[in-house]
């Protein structure tokens, strides 16, 4: 009875994204017949395969059911420990971005204006032997660095890198400035690592600093801190909104935007000033403690109450509450965690305040060093890079790694032709034209390349004023390099087969490598023999790692106490940072704040979408609520706006229109909305035109320190506009009928 | 054998909705229907006195079922197991099962060329296939779901409520209402404060909807059918709109 009616709506799915699925049902001999040599499918093309979800950065593992030669179904992978048997509505909704009706599936050239959205289809040669020509013309006329390389990171990240470092450019764009370059700086600066790992085991007492789990879900984390809660551990949420981690939170602190550092320096006057902290620990292995407890002296519970909002008394009792918990104590230290200019200092405050508790090797661990353990094929060193970045780095920003980058200010040096003029641009996985604060100015900046290739599975906004787009395999039809977690790699397999002419990001690199005059970069047959040469120490099987899910490694990352650090010590206060000009540790500095008449403009994630890549799918399209922008209740009852009114948003550099919702759950002094909405591709069916974009409103700026875009330092007004722009309010689905 | 059963704990539940596109994938529920949904207290207080609560709600699949005795073609059946199934190919879309739940959970998918009921069937057939638990259950991120028989899970929600009087009220959802169901609720606040349905009876009105459908209405439900396909011909009609009209309902200026 139920396989008549999932006949049925195949078939209407299949009508409705046309010819595509006619290649998509069938399969071809490669990644089907594996399968079913390894048992994992049979003969009629059913069965489950083991793979990693991409619909975020987190990595679920995840076991897809195939039916027909077709992915029925995802279903997170009980033995992968960033899964546990779960996914999150976005990995559940993954397959709808493989069967995405407007899947490119073939390479594009573009014919018409940039941003006409006109294109032609192309053969791989041509549009492969097109980007190498262009490229190879731009480094010929003005050499390596004209050429500007950007990509989300991804696992293809290596093959990436080979590209862009072997072509002898050193402008490399990632997303993580605009996510939490201040997290990692200032956890590369404080233990020499960028991340610890966090441990729920035993945690008594959570400082969650806007880290908001429960919408911005890390499925693994968000089941421990869920099941942490459930058994009665304390957590301490600061956000300006009433998230849904607030609502689960033991205590929610509405702190005004920017003063999180105040905060922590107030935790930090009180746990030294009473020498409640971990002394033993603070002797042993750190430096700088005293500086600290010098600088500290000043951030009195008082003096912290004016300027968070949150009453002294409240700060005292934390301190006493977190203190008492002592090396069962964490106080997070966030995810996008670039917010504000002294989102930094927010962050060493961090560093510092889980160092003197005394929590390393009980709430916090060391991170492994990713890849450690597994092969890779040869090849020569990259060719000697003189030129100067232009995102500044390091010669304006010294303590931002070079594989962090600062993608705002890229974008920025190019604009300005600063220190020189870029010509063309190579995109992989990516869409800055969304993501990049003020969208007008990434536009302009498009303008001025002679030439941009984008390689996407769909045509997001940046493929649209793109001039070639490579059609990428989905995650479901690809493999990419193997992921270690732990003590094992994971693989990231085609569960069936590419549809049209899409290919791995594997594939196209080595391809566009071997026409540049670099395949000594990309030494491997095909994707296959990439992950067997990644085997080949472990002495395991590619069939055995396909079936399994997962390769075992050897050993475990073990406690160590101590630090890749200058001093291989955790560092309070950090010599370098002052030696070049910075605070050697946690200060206060005061953040710009709005005018009278003017707002915070918060973002942050919801559940059902990541980023700027997940909004024409159309499952998470189904149960999302419609974009809005949210303003306290009583802020917006004296403007005589009303939940329903169309508003206009201004900033210094763009102007939106939205739908308003008046909601108690958010300070006065803030508006929020949530971010990638307002896709301006017209290849995107479902997403284009749906919600405003908050890029058109963020102002660029940029962290001296770690580059971190300050995300929350934009100011808007918000004014109510006659007559709605639109079609009806689309009506929540899941709120029933 | 064992009855089926559903415990569901609207204080885990953060509203992420990854129970809705699990079901709506595996049972490949059309996308303008659902056959599970948020109840949602919404945020009620004044900042910052806030509470927020949610629960994922679906078919509470009765001990006696309204629907099922209200189905004149038994198109809706009750399985050993407690199951309470749907077979589309019986069902002449006369919506009497609408009518009877008290739960309102049998929805209509106007959006079908021949409009059918949908509703939540445990994913039977991913139990059959030896999967261990419905999609909603087994994706739960926070296990507000959890699945297993109807004695454990009755028993759990009970353990739970007595662990921790002081976050759950003393109502197991779903224990009584309508004589009794396969699917437990336990919750912060009282049901009614979710949106739930409030049935005030703890018996089913099954038995009168047998009195009126073993009389038999199979012809009036025919005409029904064919009813509500021209409806939804007509619906259709009016609601088709080129694709090109459509207008951006956010807008930007520079």
């Amino acid at each position: 009875m139920t396989n008549t009616i999932s006949r049925r709506d195949f078939l209407k799915l299949g009508a409705a994204t046309g010819a595509v699925l006619a290649a998509g049902q069938m399969l071809s001999p490669l990644a089907a017949q594996a399968a079913r040599e390894s048992g994992q499918i049979d003969q009629q093309g059913d069965g489950y395969i083991s793979s990693m979800c991409e619909m975020c950065v987190w990595r679920c593992g995840l076991i897809a059911k195939i039916k027909g030669g077709r992915v029925v179904k995802l279903d997170g992978n009980p033995q992968h420990p960033h899964s546990r048997g779960n996914l999150c509505p976005r990995g559940q909704s993954g397959l709808m971005n493989t069967y995405d009706p407007d899947r490119v599936l073939t390479p594009l050239i573009r014919v018409g204006k940039r941003g006409e959205g006109l294109f032609r289809k192309a053969s791989w040669d041509e549009a492969l032997d097109l980007v190498a020509s262009k490229m190879l013309e731009i480094k010929q006329k003005y050499g390596p660095e004209a050429m500007v390389f950007s990509s989300t990171h991804n696992l293809s990240q290596p093959l990436f890198e080979n590209l862009l470092y072997g072509f002898g450019s050193p402008n490399y764009g990632t997303q993580r400035s605009l996510c939490f370059n201040a997290m990692i700086v200032a956890n590369l600066m404080t233990y020499g690592m960028e991340e610890p790992g966090r441990d729920y085991k035993n945690v008594k007492y959570i400082i969650l600093t806007g880290r908001n789990l429960m919408e911005a879900i890390s499925t693994s984390e968000t089941h421990d801190l869920s099941h942490a809660i459930d058994a009665g551990v304390k957590v301490v949420y600061l956000d300006p909104r009433y998230t849904k981690t607030a609502s689960k939170a033991g205590e929610w602190l509405p702190i005004r935007p920017g003063t999180d550092l105040a905060f922590h320096l107030a935790l930090l006057n009180i746990i030294i000033g009473e020498k409640l902290y971990d002394q033993s620990f603070v002797s042993r292995y750190t430096v700088g403690f005293d500086e600290l407890a010098k600088e500290v002296q000043r951030y009195t519970p008082d003096w912290a109450a004016q300027i968070t909002g949150i009453p002294a008394e409240t700060i005292t009792r934390i301190a006493h509450e977190f203190a008492a918990a002592g090396k069962y104590a964490l106080a997070h230290n966030g995810w996008r965690t670039s917010n504000f200019v002294n989102s930094f200092g927010t962050q060493r405050a961090i560093t510092a305040l889980n160092t003197i508790i005394g929590n390393w090797g009980v709430t916090l661990f060391p991170a492994l060093e990713e890849g450690a353990g597994l092969g890779s094929p040869p090849q020569p060193p990259y060719p000697r890079i003189s030129a100067l970045r232009l995102d500044g780095v390091p010669w304006k920003f010294p303590f931002v790694p070079l594989k962090l980058g600062i993608f705002q200010e890229l974008r920025n040096g190019i604009y300005n032709a600063d220190p020189y003029q870029a010509h063309g641009w190579f995109i992989s996985r990516q869409n800055p034209v969304l993501s990049i604060p003020d969208r007008n100015k990434t536009l302009e900046t498009f303008g001025k390349m002679d030439f941009i290739v984008t390689v996407d599975i769909i045509m997001n906004d940046t493929a649209w004023f793109s001039d070639v787009i490579l059609p990428e395999a989905s995650y479901l039809e690809r493999y990419d390099p193997l992921l270690p977690v732990g003590d094992k790699a994971f693989i990231r397999q085609p569960v069936i087969e590419p549809q049209g002419e899409a290919k791995s990001a594997l594939w196209i690199y080595k391809q566009l490598g071997e026409r540049l005059g670099l395949a000594d970069y990309f030494q491997y047959a095909d994707e296959e023999d990439y992950l067997r040469q990644q085997l080949a120490p472990l002495g395991v099987s590619l069939e055995e790692v396909r079936e399994k899910g997962y390769a075992e490694m050897p050993g475990e990352g073990k406690l160590e106490y101590s630090w890749n650090t200058t001093s291989g010590k955790v560092e309070l206060f950090s010599e370098t940072l002052a030696n070049a000009g910075f605070d050697g540790m946690a200060k206060w500095e005061e953040p710009p704040m709005p005018a009278a008449d003017q707002f915070y403009l918060l973002t942050g994630k919801v559940a059902q979408h990541t980023q700027f890549g997940t909004h024409n799918n159309q499952l998470l399209h189904k149960y999302s609520d419609e974009p809005r922008l949210s303003m306290n209740a009583k802020v917006a009852a004296q403007k005589g706006l009303k939940s329903g009114d169309w508003v206009a948003v201004t900033s210094e550099v763009g102007k939106i229109h939205i739908l308003l919702e008046a909601t108690e759950a958010i300070r006065p002094d803030c508006v929020f909305m949530a971010p990638g909405f307002g896709h301006i591709s017209k290849g995107l069916t479902t997403a284009f035109g749906f919600g405003a974009s908050d890029s058109v409103l963020h102002v660029t700026y940029t962290d001296p320190v770690s580059g971190g875009q300050a995300l929350s330092q934009t100011f808007v007004s918000v004014e109510k506009i006659a007559g709605a722009p639109n079609e009806p309010v689309r009506k929540p689905l899941h709120l029933g009928e | 054998m064992a009855k089926y059963g559903f415990l569901i704990d609207a204080s885990r539940c953060i509203d992420c909705r990854a129970c809705l596109v699990a079901c709506s994938v595996e049972n490949n529920v059309s996308m303008k229907s659902t056959r599970i949904w948020i109840k949602d207290s919404a945020v009620t207080g004044e900042f910052p006195d806030l509470k927020r609560y949610s629960a994922p709600f679906h078919c509470m699949h009765c001990a006696d079922p309204s629907c099922v005795s209200a189905c004149t073609v038994g198109a809706l059946k009750q399985n050993a197991d407690g199951i309470i199934t749907y077979d589309n190919k019986a069902c002449i879309g006369c919506r009497y099962c609408m009518y009877a739940c008290p739960f309102e959970v049998p929805h209509f998918q106007w959006d079908q060329q021949f409009a059918l009921i949908t509703k939540c069937d445990f994913c039977v057939s991913r139990l059959e296939a030896g999967q261990a638990e419905p999609a909603c259950a087994a994706t739960c991120p926070t296990d507000a779901i959890q699945f297993g028989s109807q004695k454990e899970m009755l028993a759990l929600a009970h353990d739970r409520i007595e662990k921790q009087p002081e976050r759950y009220i003393n109502h197991v959802f779903g224990e009584f209402e309508n004589g009794g169901t396969s699917t437990f609720y336990i919750s912060p606040v009282p049901f009614d404060q979710l949106g739930f349905p409030t049935i005030e009876t703890t018996e089913s009105p099954a038995h009168f909807n047998r009195i009126a459908t073993e009389e038999g209405t199979p012809i009036i439900a025919g005409a029904v059918a064919l009813g509500m396909t021209g409806i939804y011909l007509a619906m259709e009609h009016f609601e088709k709109k080129p694709h090109t009209d459509r207008k951006p309902n956010g807008t930007e200026e520079k």
